[in-house]
């Protein structure tokens, strides 16, 4: 067989036959012949066809007018559709008569909508009664995103100017040499009319390879080039939109301090005092967006400074003390709290200074680059072409210099260096807005501050309650339950000579009172710090609460140390009350707990496929995690949208203590 | 019968040495902590082992580890673990190996001295036991409804959660007042829908209880 098939490569006869015969020399010579002769009459053909394909180009136009003027999506579809038809017609003809190989380049129409189980036909938000409308918007959509159409309608508009008079060159070129002797010029018979018979073919294959390439579906390649292309304009255009905002942002403040200034003036000019807060906060917003803006589009994150006002303290004599000042109404003291704030918080100055100069330096250099592209493009590059054709220029206006050519290289160039700015521009800008509206120093110390003060009274309130949680248990249960073990105890001891069957019983019911407060102490141990917590560690602690949810939950632990004892206890009875809710409230059935540290973040993720829309600001539990982790630095984040599912996310900055040496474990 | 008791309490250590030597053991071995406890039992080779979960030095569960590092050298060495708390991820561990001879109970049963003789013996016969409070834990209807378990009919639920605490089909019968070959019919039911085939039955025994334990 191998041996075969070897022989069979290498003998001519064999690889002819797979080949195909070759062809005759006398056919090729003929076919040659016949496509030489009818090249100039298929040329005339195709020629010809300019006029129908111009009638189409109109009459489409014209069937458009009640669909795009009268917003009649009706009568969309009939102008495509016959539209279609007669361009299938043209490929077919072009195909034939310039022998090129035209695919119909049209995708599938969208299947016809399905009724819904009501029997309705959804289409977006709406259900309709039949599939007539939900279909009609689907094929409308289908074209939207079809490429042929457009390409379809560059074709009959190009076609008249393009493909058609290069298919009429042979005819044109034969029938002037045929002319040409009847006007005196003999010679150009021989010099006019042989190149147009002998390049006939090539023109007219070379027309319709043209049609093809409009007609045909689109080439890989192009596809390509275009999407890089549109991503291409679309990122920059992205960036120089953004530069023209941060600028037309950078031009609001201009106003803004005019009202400051205004309310100022009011304030310390006539003694309307109370005008003077609202001068300094009445353009937060602004501030607050340029700092989200910074964020999102500059990358350089911007917490917002500004300190919350003393809250009044309400005396025993009924009155309000803000500092060392006393008042009768709690408004008067929250707006002297407000006032006094103008004088104390750094951020009221850096703000005012910030709308000063952001009108000005800001706004200047998001505008640059916008000025830029938008002088380079119009003002230089467009002007001068026009100005090329006669339309008026000046020195600034469509010339450089005087010089009107040189305006378009100087143009193209100016754009380009304002694409390049642009992009630089974004950064800086963001920089620039942090300088003056981040917190100082001093404020983040005080924010700090502030925030360590609230968690460490949460944490002592915290402790105190479960100290007197434990002091009740054990008060209530544990030692209760010992003094009932020993006056058992004791009734046995004179029962013990009288009556032994009754001492039997009561060592029975001992008994039972003693296992009853041991699982009682074995409950409240589990409550102040679990033991498998303190045998195995986090992981391993997290996957016997799985173990014992009741509900499959799915376990990875990715920590190459231990944390620091409190925050394991912290993390646990969080993961403890999340699986808790999952399970009671959610009515989940399946639960993921992803645990890990990674950059000095202990984070555990825990999804789960319930109901969802769990909201932290209602229920007490996540409240109490919140307060019970914030003592740590910790947070949670709870992502749960009705219908779920829930993902709850805490994470505490901790370091690892060493590295884990026997828990790892097969199971879980 | 030999015992080797692993104990760091002092009061609970000779409390329990004292009631298996009145039911006739014979304690080669009392240790304190982890690294002895390995050593008594690997060169002792005890016939049951009982030995306390949580033991110095690190006080974290040295015990179980030395348990379950001396049965990697001797298989199926018979070891009875106590905790002052029962944890299923620590009862699955133990009976990972499927080798059975295990026994996982609170320190609790120890009050009841005939019970806690009674299940130091099974686990030297080689038979499986588990804390009541384990088995509780599984009973849970979200456990019971979904996973492997939800084939079993809840009668033969409970012969398996009856099997799990290490009784013989007799003692099945007794406590849910059936005869004893319906206790084997059920269990052979139970073997059935859990995939177990037809081998060593204390073997599938142990293997049911995992199935069990595993949900």
């Amino acid at each position: 067989m191998r041996l075969d098939a070897v022989r069979g490569v290498a003998s001519y006869p064999v690889l002819g036959a797979l080949v195909g015969p070759p062809p005759a020399t006398e056919t090729v010579r003929m076919n040659t012949l016949r496509s030489v002769a009818t090249a100039p009459i298929r040329g005339l053909v195709l020629g010809a066809l300019a006029v129908p394909v111009v009638a189409q180009f109109v009459l489409t136009l014209v069937m458009w007018g009640p669909a795009f003027l009268l917003s009649l999506i009706l009568a969309i579809p009939p102008p495509i559709e016959a539209g279609r038809a007669l361009m299938n017609v043209w490929r077919r003809l072009i195909g034939a008569l310039a022998g090129v190989d035209i695919e119909v380049p049209y995708r599938p129409p969208p299947p016809r909508p399905q009724p819904d189980a009501d029997g309705g036909y959804t289409y977006r938000d709406r259900i309709y009664k039949t599939d007539r409308m939900p279909w009609l918007f689907r094929r409308i959509e289908a074209w939207g995103e079809d490429p042929a159409n457009g390409r379809d309608l560059f074709w009959t508009l190009t076609y008249p100017l393009v493909a058609a008079p290069l298919a009429l060159i042979p005819a044109a070129l034969i029938l002037t040499g045929v002319v040409a002797p009847v006007l005196g010029y003999p010679l150009w018979t021989v010099t006019v009319a042989a190149p147009g018979i002998a390049a006939g073919p090539a023109l007219v294959r070379l027309s319709g390879a043209w049609s093809r390439h409009y007609l045909g579906p689109v080439p890989p390649r192009v596809q390509t080039r275009k999407v890089a292309r549109k991503r291409w304009v679309e990122r920059n255009g992205l960036i120089l939109v953004r530069c023209a905002a941060l600028g037309g942002l950078g031009l609001l403040a201009v106003p803004l301090l005019a009202f400051s200034l205004a309310a100022f003036a009011l304030g310390f000019g006539l003694g309307m005092v109370f005008l003077i807060p609202t001068a300094v906060e009445h353009f937060r917003w602004l501030a607050n967006l340029r700092r989200g803006l910074a964020r999102d589009w500059s990358g350089t994150p911007i917490a917002v400074p500004y300190r919350p006002p003393v809250e009044p303290e309400l005396r025993a004599d009924g009155r309000y003390r803000v500092g060392r000042q006393l008042f009768k109404s709690e408004r008067m003291a929250r707006f002297d709290a407000r006032f006094s704030q103008v004088w104390r918080d750094p951020a009221v100055g850096r703000d005012l200074l910030w709308l000063i100069l952001d009108p000005i330096v800001g706004a200047g250099a998001a505008l640059l680059p916008v000025v830029m592209v938008c002088y380079g493009l119009w003002a230089w590059t467009v002007a001068a072409v026009m100005a090329l054709f006669g339309f008026p220029h000046d020195d600034w206006y469509g010339a450089v210099a005087g010089n009107v050519v040189a305006a378009i290289p100087a143009g193209l160039a100016l754009t380009a260096a304002g694409i390049w700015l642009a992009r630089r521009v974004l950064p800086w800008h963001g920089r620039w807005t942090a300088l003056l509206l981040r917190p100082t120093k001093a404020t983040v110390l005080s924010q700090r501050v502030e925030r360590l003060t609230q968690t460490r009274a949460d944490a002592i309130d915290e402790q105190a309650l479960e100290i007197r949680r434990i002091e009740r248990d054990l008060h209530d249960g544990a030692q209760a339950r010992l003094i009932a073990v020993g006056l058992t105890l004791g009734a046995i001891e004179r029962l013990l000579d009288s009556d032994p069957d009754a001492a039997r019983q009561l060592v029975a019911q001992a008994r039972e009172t003693s296992a009853a407060a041991l699982a009682e102490l074995r409950d409240l141990v589990r409550g102040i710090h679990p033991p498998v917590l303190s045998e195995r560690g986090l992981g391993d602690a997290v996957r016997a609460l799985a173990l014992d949810a009741g509900t499959p939950v799915t376990v990875t632990v990715d920590l190459p140390g231990r944390p620091p004892a409190p925050v394991e206890s912290a993390v646990y009875f969080a993961v403890s009350e999340v699986l808790t809710n999952a399970v009671k409230h959610a009515g989940a059935t399946a639960i993921a707990i992803d645990l890990g540290h990674r950059a000095g973040t202990l984070r555990v993720a825990v999804r789960d496929d319930g109901r969802g829309g769990a909201d932290p600001g209602r229920g007490t539990g996540l409240a109490g995690i919140e307060r019970r982790l914030g003592t740590f630095d910790g947070t949670i984040a709870v992502h749960s949208p009705p219908g779920g599912p829930t993902e709850v996310t805490l994470e505490v900055p901790c370091a690892l203590s060493s590295p884990k040496t026997s828990t790892s474990s097969a199971t879980g | 019968m030999r015992v080797v008791l692993a104990e760091d309490l002092y009061l609970l250590r000779d409390g329990m040495t004292l009631l298996l030597r009145t039911h006739g053991f014979d304690i080669v071995a009392a240790v304190d902590n982890g690294p002895d406890l390995l050593d008594a039992l690997l060169t002792q080779r005890p016939d049951v082992a009982v030995v306390d979960v949580r033991l110095p030095p690190t006080n974290t569960d040295e015990g179980l580890q030395a348990a379950l590092a001396a049965r990697r050298e001797i298989p199926a060495l018979p070891v009875l673990i106590l905790s002052q708390h029962v944890e299923q991820l620590y009862a699955r561990e133990l009976l990972a190996d499927g080798a059975g001879a295990v026994g996982y109970l609170l320190k609790d049963r120890v009050l009841n001295a005939d019970q806690f003789v009674d299940a130091v013996n099974r686990v030297a016969d080689g038979g499986t036991v588990i804390d009541p409070e384990v088995i509780a834990k599984l009973l849970s209807p979200a456990r019971t409804a979904t996973g492997r378990l939800a084939s079993l009919t809840p009668r033969e639920r409970d012969v398996l959660a009856e099997m799990a605490q290490g009784r013989s089909n007799a003692a099945i019968g007794q406590k849910l007042f059936l005869s004893e070959s319906a206790v084997g019919k059920h269990i052979a039911s139970i073997f059935g829908k859990l995939d177990l085939t037809p081998s060593d039955d204390d073997n599938r025994r142990v293997l049911a209880v995992l199935a069990y334990l595993n949900g």
